[in-house]
């Protein structure tokens, strides 16, 4: 069956690998912040594009919504929040504007898509999905991202009761992966970073995470050993 | 106690009881609201509706100028109750500004800007939400978790620059703001005092805590809602969502 599917942030990294993987059997439109031009190499065929960003919440909502609009999608089956940024550094080095980035883009941005799309979400019988992060227990170097993304846990853990029989809410926590964001968050793993999981792994078992519905849940190292990954299973 | 306390939300319930106390203990106190509290020789009122980050840029250099501060009690937070997506998105705009990102601008401002002396404490208003879940009040919710995992999150780093982190996580208060979002037919009497809670936030930060629950009915669901997440949070449902009878916000 042909679902149609938001991934917000999937110029890049996992969101970029679910995407890939996803795509040839639904309907998908996807965001980021970047320009058009920028991405469409990156993207697979048939997937639609649509240039939100969320430091600006409350237009990048519209923008999404005119997009679903445009294509005629009065239902949603699935919306993966997912698009996120981070700045690594001493709480006392973060500044306001990257406090205000962090939490509209990760955890605002995504709680107002939320409210927006809950209508075309219960049209369809489908499912919100939020992409927290392992840092939301805490995180000394990344403080204001593992904030936002408490928030994000907190959030999912009370619609998902508060909508209960009526749209599914699950947030996945993945844990550490190779993709840009660290780079782009200005840290340097150092040689931990080859422990990270590959964009295309993590895709893998975000998406495998998503058919089983359990809530909250981790995807991170471990769980790949456990899934029996290393001994060639598929995902 | 001595020294120079920073209370924002000190106008009313949990702050303005704070506010009272601390100036009985002859500090100084400088309150940030939007409505001035009952005025004392030794209180500084400060106007700032920290909801706004334009009026936070605005507020930010009054509010430094009358450190530096030995406590900083981040304290000022509203609710939002009812239907998720009926509640307009401005109201949660403000609740996440209020909430969550102005403490956080505010307790990375101060260090930054050395307001806050060596030996200060820094504490968080969280919420007793943040170990049972709040259906009927998610953006709350969230914003509460929020600020409880980023004080987490800065206490070593703040200790290692002199300054304790407190996080405190009240449950109902008997406060005007409670009442406003209390589903039909609360009990209000089970509700701790905003006086009593200022006490036990006042004997924790003598005591050294990292954690103050107040109460022991608080204490009891906070550890419930550690051992049994996802039951309480279904209670919580059954006991508040679906008793509410209207938005509030
Ligand atoms: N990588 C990890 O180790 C890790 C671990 C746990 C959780 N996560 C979470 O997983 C999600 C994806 O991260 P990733 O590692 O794949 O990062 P990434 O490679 O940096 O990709 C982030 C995506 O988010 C989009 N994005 C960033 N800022 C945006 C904005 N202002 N408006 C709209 N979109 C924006 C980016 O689009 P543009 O480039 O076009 O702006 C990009 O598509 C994030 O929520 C992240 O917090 C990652």
């Amino acid at each position: 069956m042909t679902d149609r599917i938001l991934i917000t942030g999937a110029t890049s990294g996992i969101g970029n690998a679910l995407t890939k993987r996803i795509a040839h059997d639904n309907d998908v439109l996807v965001t980021g912040s970047r320009s058009a031009e920028l991405v469409s190499p990156d993207l697979p065929a048939g997937v639609r594009y649509v240039q939100a960003d969320q430091t600006r919440p409350e237009e990048a909502v519209d923008l999404i919504d005119g997009a679903l609009e445009s294509s005629g999608w009065s239902g949603l089956d699935l919306a993966v929040l997912n698009a996120g940024i981070g700045f690594a550094c001493e709480p006392h080095a973060e500044t306001p504007d990257t406090i205000h980035q962090t939490l509209d883009v990760n955890l605002m941005a995504s709680m107002l898509l939320a409210r927006s799309l809950s209508g075309r979400l219960e049209a369809a019988g489908g499912k919100l999905v939020l992409i927290g992060s392992v840092a939301h227990r805490g995180a000394s170097g990344f403080a204001t991202y593992a904030a936002s993304k408490a928030g994000l846990h907190g959030f999912a853990r009370a619609l998902r009761e508060e909508w209960r029989n009526r749209i599914r809410v699950q947030i996945i926590h993945p844990g550490p992966t190779a993709t840009p964001m660290h780079a782009r968050a200005g840290f340097d793993p150092g040689r931990i970073g080859r422990l990270f999981l590959k964009p295309e792994t993590m895709a893998a078992m975000v998406h495998r995470a998503i058919r089983a519905d359990k809530s909250p849940v981790t995807v991170s190292f471990g769980r790949y050993i456990l899934s029996g990954a290393f001994a060639g299973r598929r995902l | 106690m001595t020294g120079t306390a920073l209370v924002t939300g000190g106008a009313s319930g949990l702050g303005q009881a704070l506010v009272r106390q601390l100036l009985a203990k002859d500090m100084h106190v400088v309150c940030v609201d939007l409505v001035p509290p009952d005025t004392h020789a030794n209180l500084i009122f400060i106007k700032c509706d920290l909801a706004d980050r334009r009026a936070v840029n605005i507020g930010w250099s009054a509010i430094l100028a009358a450190g530096p501060y030995d406590l900083v009690v981040l304290n000022a937070g509203v609710s939002a109750t009812g239907q998720f997506e009926s509640i307009p998105a401005e109201v949660y705009r403000r609740l996440i500004t209020l909430n969550t990102e102005t403490p956080i601008r505010m307790a990375s401002g101060l260090m930054r800007e050395a307001a806050l002396r060596s030996g200060a404490q820094l504490v968080f208003v969280s919420s007793l939400s943040h170990f049972t879940g709040y259906p009927g009040a998610a953006v709350y919710a969230a914003s509460k978790d929020a600020l409880a995992v980023y004080a987490k999150s800065i206490r070593a780093a703040f200790r290692n620059r002199g300054v304790s982190v407190i996080s405190m996580y009240p449950g109902p208060l008997r406060t005007p703001h409670a009442e406003r979002h209390a589903p039909a037919g609360a009990n209000a009497s089970r509700r701790m005092q905003p006086n009593e809670a200022a006490l036990i936030l006042l004997a924790g930060t003598i005591a050294g805590d990292k954690v103050i629950i107040p109460g022991i009915p608080a204490k009891l669901t906070a550890l419930a809602g550690r051992l049994f997440p996802a039951t309480v949070t279904r209670w919580m449902r059954r006991e508040i969502f679906q008793k509410l009878d209207r938005s509030v916000f």
